[in-house]
Order: C-alpha cells, then structure tokens, then sequence
C-alpha cells in the first residue's frame, strides 16, 4: 500500500478519542487509523495527554466498600466474553480486499444511485442527520459538482479519485464541510469509498439535481 | 449477598489489605508500572489493593468530570481497575507508562458504554495491537510518561491550554466550549489543531534527541 498522504482532522480525532461521534462517524475514523500509523500516534499521544490530566486531579472518594469489593471482584471467576460473530459480507463486498473494521461492521443491501454507481448504507440506528454509506463508482466516472451542507468525510478503501485539492488514495481521507464544493474524478479502477455525511449534498448541476432524490444522498 | 462475598474475601484478603499499609515505608513501592508487573507475574493481591487505591479515586473524578454520576463514575473506576487485574500480562512499560495504559483502559470503558449501554468489560486483548514493524512514526510515543506530557502542556499558550483541557476534562462539544469562552468555534478549533501539533512536534522532537543520544553512546 503506498503512504497515506491526507489524513484526519485532529478535531475529528480527538471527538473519536472522547466518544463525540456517531456509530458511522466511528466507523470510518477506526478504518483509517486501521491503515493509518500517523493517526495512531496521535490517538497514543491523546491518551497520554488525558493520563497527565488524570495525574494532577483532585481524587474524589471512592465509597467505605469499595475496595473490599475490588478485591472480591478479582477472586471470582472470569465470565466467557460472549462471542462476537461478524455479520456475514454481503455478496456485492466479496472479493473485494477490505479492512477489517469495513467487513465487521454491518451495511444493508445495495442499491443503484446512478448508473455505475452504487450505494450500501450502514445498518445503525439513525443518528440525526447523519448517512454513513459506502459507495461504489466505476473507474472513468466523474461525479456532479456539488458543495456540502455539513461535514462529509470520504475514506478511499478501493480504487482512487481526485479533486481540484489533490488525489486520494486507498486510506487517504478528505473531508468536506460547508461551502466547499468539488466534481471528484474516479481513476481508471473501479473506486470504493466509505462515506460519513451530517448531512445531505448539495448538487450544483440539473444532472445532479435529478439524480440526488433516487441516490438517496 | 453480603456475606457470600465475605466468604470470597476471606481473612487472607484482610490481611493482605493490611500488608499493603505496612509496605508503605519498607521496600520501594508506589511505582504503578512496579505494581502492574506484580500482578501480571505473580496475581499480587496487594499489589492491587495499592494501585486500586492511588488510581480509582482518580478515574471517578475524571469521570465526573466527563459527565457521569457520582455512582456511574464509582462503578466505571471499580470496571476499568477490574479490566487491569485481568489484563495485566499485556501491559508493555516499553510501550506506555501505568497512568497511560490505565487512562486509555477506563476511556475505552466510557466510550463503549456510551456507545451500547450493556457491553463492558470485553476490551480487546490488547488495546494497542503490535505496530506493523517499521511503521513511521510508531517509536516516538507510548515510553514517554504522563508527566512529560504534563511538561509540554507547560509551553502552550494559556488559551490554547485552556480548550485541550476543556476538551479532555468536560463532556463539551466545541460548540459548547465556544459559548463558554466566548469565542468563534473556528476560533476554538484552530487553537485546539495548534495545540495538538505542538505537542506532537514537541514529542518527536524529545524522540530523536533520544535516539540520538542512544546512538552516540554506542558508537
């Protein structure tokens, strides 16, 4: 795999770190710093950040029992953890080399946005606004100029596109927010990305003005 | 119940308590990653007993902090100090000081019962899977102890200080800290990226300054 050149925001990292983000949002960070070493150290350097603020606070009481029971705790046997069993892959991801979190994680069928573009959504309870899906493009395509009306974040599991900023590439994260818009070009291979929006796109074209009601984005 | 788990503790376990008391002043204890050790080879009751003493007053008020209830922040400290117990063998002081892997332990906790109410308890083995070799970048933390950190913390700007903290100590979106500062939240998030790359830089740069000592020396 060639390096990751575009990585997460570290305000996006350190709400993964402190539980801030929704089941998609987490998915996606946890994909990247699957593939990502540059964000792992920062996620180690979180913790020991939080570590030095647990060394200077101020203790509060644990109850009168409370390390009677610590202890009792330790001498009972240790339930099983109750096995976790991956959800079966879908048919339309196997053969498809994906990371591990990407095949633990659960998506519903898919379904054609456009032609050559499919679309599978995150089996997770709805989170306001929020749509976490993956989407599938065919190599050669360009997607219709359009901005964003909340925070987007794309991770390129398959394939490549690029935009006026730069190229993205498997691991590679961009992010979009409000006001920003672009018209990403998929490379010659076929391109899969995991999407994670607050909200809606906003198409600039009739063609993608058209097409957003059917490719439920 | 009360007295089932009396019949657990036994009179071995008071005594013990009472050990730890006695050892205060007797051989050199009080290094938590000294204790984690003990318990990890030898399932060291009292080893336990004084780890559980320094860091679960800690955790509950951290956790008080981040939003829970005085009961929830008690029964998340107990968890996450049980989780030590058990996890032990995979602590590496190579990789993480005691404060560190314990913090990253009790915050994992948190963020899975924030997620799914009921699924504590099955962290995985290792939070900190076995960095691919070579990796980039994977050297320069983990060794360094909580209070570096808390050195480096020393050389931000009293603003920038001011949101890292916030952001570690309260259960505030940046929106939140926004208003409480009175200040843009872009404000907040540039102050919050600046400082986060400062720290980071800071680290590497101690990193090498080490490994280059450590090279001299053998050269």
């Amino acid at each position: 795999m060639t390096a990751i050149n575009h990585h997460l925001d570290e305000v996006i990292l350190l709400d993964y770190h402190r539980g801030r983000l929704n089941a998609g949002q987490s998915l996606l960070v946890e994909t990247h710093l699957e593939m990502c070493p540059h964000c792992r150290t920062s996620l180690r350097l979180f913790d020991a950040i939080g570590a030095s603020m647990l060394e200077d606070i101020v203790p509060v009481d644990m109850a009168d029992d409370a390390l009677e029971l610590a202890l009792a705790r330790i001498e009972r046997p240790e339930e099983a953890p109750e096995p976790r069993v991956a959800p079966e892959l879908p048919a339309y991801l196997k053969g498809i080399d994906l990371p591990e979190s990407v095949r633990a994680a659960a998506f519903k069928p898919r379904y054609w946005g456009a032609p050559g573009v499919w679309m599978a959504h995150l089996d997770a309870p709805k989170d306001g606004r929020g749509l976490t899906y993956l989407m599938h493009v065919k190599g050669g395509m360009q997607m219709p100029v359009h901005d964003h009306q909340g925070l987007e974040m794309t991770l390129v599991l398959t394939g490549c596109f690029s935009d006026d900023r730069g190229a993205y590439h498997p691991g590679d994260c961009v992010s979009c927010d409000e006001g920003d818009h672009h018209s990403p070009l998929i490379a010659a291979d076929d391109c899969l990305c995991l999407i994670a929006a607050n909200a809606p796109i906003a198409p600039k074209t009739l063609l993608g003005k058209l097409l957003q009601p059917f490719a439920r984005i | 119940m009360s007295f089932d788990r009396d019949d657990l503790i036994g009179s071995s376990t008071r005594m013990i308590v009472a050990e730890t008391g006695l050892s205060r002043g007797g051989r050199p204890v009080g290094v938590p990653e000294a204790l984690i050790l003990r318990i990890a080879e030898g399932r060291d009751r009292a080893a336990y007993a004084q780890l559980f003493s320094q860091y679960a007053p800690k955790l509950k008020a951290f956790m008080m902090g981040r939003g829970l209830t005085a009961i929830e922040a008690e029964d998340l400290a107990q968890d996450a100090l049980l989780n030590v117990w058990r996890k032990a063998s995979y602590f590496d002081p190579s990789k993480a000081s005691a404060t560190t892997w314990i913090y990253s332990i009790a915050r994992n906790l948190h963020i899975d019962g924030l997620r799914k109410q009921k699924r504590a308890q099955t962290l995985p083995e290792d939070l900190w899977a076995p960095e691919p070799e070579q990796a980039p970048d994977t050297h320069l933390i983990g060794v360094q102890d909580a209070k570096t950190i808390g050195v480096l913390m020393q050389t931000l700007s009293p603003e920038q200080r001011e949101v890292v903290r916030l952001s570690f100590f309260e259960d505030l979106s940046h929106g939140d800290i926004a208003q409480a500062l009175s200040i843009p939240l872009g404000t907040v998030k540039s102050r919050l990226r600046l400082a986060l790359l400062r720290l980071r830089a800071a680290f590497e740069t101690r990193a090498e300054s080490k490994s280059a000592k450590i090279e001299s020396k053998s050269v």
